[in-house]
């Protein structure tokens, strides 16, 4: 297929992508962290909107499923410029803003005013750090690597260099990861500034004795906010190699593994096939019982290690996209009747929450091993399992990103000019600083966020899809129930976002 | 695909831009794999293993080999051909689909 007519194709992509959103984005005010349901009159019901939005994502699988050129597809992955290196007086300035910065939380936390909306601790945590911060973590590169305090911090102190496996790294910060959206989303940490500041004190400790036990691999494998970071970044289209910074198109660096950890070189080439073959299940599951060492000497075992950290990295993106789904979960009016009517049986509140956390996330994980394992199935192919959900788990990324963007994006612009006043005077700022008023139609940029974000996943399936499997048709094939889960989680998150938002009952 | 045979290098400069390589595979019990001769990679039928061939190995092919590829590539065209086919189909059944259900719902 030559260059031109895939253009034209994208370019039709792009006015029927346009023209659905603009269907889609008619109800106006969905969303979006404090956004409400205002009174603008809905003209599209809610669950036209929820099953156009699934239309927009089975559209532009069919679309892409029209691309079949191996050559092109690679080519459309790998185009990059290689900027120049960053000057080290950046990243070191980086370290010190860093550190400023949590000082900062933790003094104005503990003396400045109570009220949440004009304490510089609050402001910055929420505002400039979880909602903007992270927005530009995604949208054009991780800097959380040069600007982490704890990072500077554990360079004062001995470094330890002890071991950890994988798999205890994952279930760290797998459950580091649980615990701080809960304590986000569901506790007064997130009105309270003394009590955020007992929360940031707490962290800074398990991290730093974290980090001098092991060293830097807690940073890269264990902290479960550097790892969101690092693996919200390989979204971006600004990349960090050792040659400096690297721009691609956004996405792109989904569809290989992290630049920052290279496949060790395989002349293990031997291992990297042998590896399943005392494993005749059909599923493929052998590396589940691996439990490799991070750190360990020698071809194979640095192979299997690199292969265990890449198993956890999928775990850790299935839980990063649950606990966007459970933001936005609670806070939706349904759940609040749910809850009302299960708490009334008795439950105790924060049982409920707790269970529906874990619950959530087992089935997420479950819904993804069960499509890697129909994938294989559908392409009839022999590639493990264990290698499909190694591969694809990147994929969703987008996804996750899209949402937190429908969800901070009009939370930190409304909040942002705040947070400029009361950092100019953090210790007695004005008694209500000021908010901008977002307009109605400003809802719909939440939509088209989360839109957004699964086109450009179906896009870095299709690449990653066309790099795993042989000839044309089957990488088409071995999307298929990626598509699937891929349209039933559009339209089930569509309808929680259109959903009016209420506070969460009970807690 | 970008397996890389043990002598070629498909891509050359591979530090700087990793790729995933080869896959892993397992094989049901019972199953009678066709087994590349080059790098030893199962596949199901002798299609995909012909596929395979044409895509990794291609310059190291026998005059044979060479042709068989050429025979599943033209037929595998064939089967795209009409595969768009449904494609182009599907999508405009799910756009005049979307249209009429918005039609009904906002007259």
């Amino acid at each position: 297929m030559t260059r031109s007519r895939w253009l034209r194709r994208l370019g039709g992509l792009a006015v029927v992508l346009a023209v659905l959103l603009a269907l889609a984005t008619r109800p106006g005010a969905a969303h979006g962290g404090t956004l409400r349901l205002s009174g603008s009159t809905a003209q599209v019901p809610f669950w036209l909107v929820s099953l156009t939005g699934g239309g927009v994502i089975g559209v532009s699988f069919l679309f892409t499923a029209l691309v079949t050129d191996h050559d092109l597809i690679r080519e459309v992955a790998d185009a990059r410029r290689v900027l120049r290196v960053v000057p080290a007086p950046a990243s070191w300035l980086a370290g010190v803003a860093g550190v400023l910065g949590l000082l900062a939380v933790v003094a104005v936390g503990l003396v400045g005013p109570p009220t949440p909306t004009a304490n510089l601790a609050v402001l910055l945590v929420w505002v400039g750090w979880w909602a903007g911060f992270t927005a530009t973590v995604y949208l054009l590169g991780n800097a959380w690597r040069a600007l982490n305090p704890w990072r500077t911090l554990a360079k004062l102190l001995p470094a330890g260099d002890r071991d950890v496996s994988a798999r205890t790294a994952t279930a760290v910060s797998v459950g580091g990861l649980l615990l701080l959206v809960y304590m986000e989303v569901l506790s007064p940490f997130s009105e309270d500034p003394v009590l955020l500041v007992a929360a940031v004190v707490g962290y800074s400790v398990a991290t730093l004795a974290g980090a001098a036990v092991l060293g830097d691999a807690w940073f890269d494998r264990v902290d479960p906010i550097s790892r969101v970071f690092r693996l919200y970044g390989r979204v971006a289209p600004l990349q960090r190699t050792r040659d400096g910074l690297r721009v691609t198109l956004p996405g792109a660096a989904l569809t290989r593994p992290p630049s920052d950890d290279p496949r060790p070189r395989p002349d293990a080439r031997g291992d990297v096939t042998d590896r399943d073959d005392d494993a005749t299940d059909a599923d493929g599951d052998a590396t589940d019982a691996r439990d490799a060492t991070v750190g360990a000497h020698g071809d194979a075992d640095d192979a299997e290690a690199w292969w265990a950290r890449r198993e956890g990295d999928a775990t850790f993106v299935v839980a990063l996209l649950w606990v966007t789904t459970f933001d936005g979960l609670v806070s939706a009016a349904a759940w609040g009747d749910v809850a009302r009517a299960v708490v009334g049986l008795g439950v105790p509140a924060h049982a409920l929450y707790v269970a529906t956390l874990l619950v959530g996330f087992g089935v997420f994980l479950a819904g993804f091993r069960l499509a890697c394992r129909l994938s294989r199935r559908t392409a009839d192919s022999y590639v493990s399992v264990p290698e499909i959900r190694v591969r694809f788990a990147p994929a969703l990324l987008p996804i996750a990103a899209g949402y937190h963007l429908a969800h901070y994006l009009p939370y930190f612009l409304s909040l942002a000019p705040s947070l400029a006043v009361v950092a100019a005077d953090p210790l007695s700022p004005p008694p209500s600083p000021p908010v901008l008023l977002l307009p109605n139609w400003f809802g719909g940029i939440g939509l088209l966020a989360i839109v957004a974000g699964h086109v450009l996943a179906v896009g870095v399936a299709h690449a990653v899809a066309f790099d795993t499997f042989t000839g044309r048709l089957q990488p088409i094939r071995s999307q298929y129930p990626f598509i699937l889960v891929m349209v039933l989680y559009t339209i089930t998150s569509l309808w929680l976002v259109s959903q009016p938002t209420v506070a969460p009952p009970f807690v | 695909m970008t397996s890389t045979p043990p002598t070629a290098d498909t891509d050359a400069p591979d530090d700087d831009r990793p790729r995933w390589g080869p896959p892993s595979t397992t094989v049901p019990p019972g199953d009678d794999p066709h087994t590349c001769p080059y790098c030893g990679r199962p596949f199901p039928s002798d299609r995909r293993r012909t596929l395979h061939l044409g895509a990794v190995h291609g310059p190291a092919l026998t005059d044979e080999e060479a042709a068989s590829v050429a025979a599943v590539r033209d037929s595998e065209a064939d089967d795209l051909f009409v595969f768009h086919l449904k494609v182009v189909a599907a999508i405009v059944l799910a756009l005049m689909g979307l249209a009429y259900l918005y039609a009904f719902v906002l007259s």
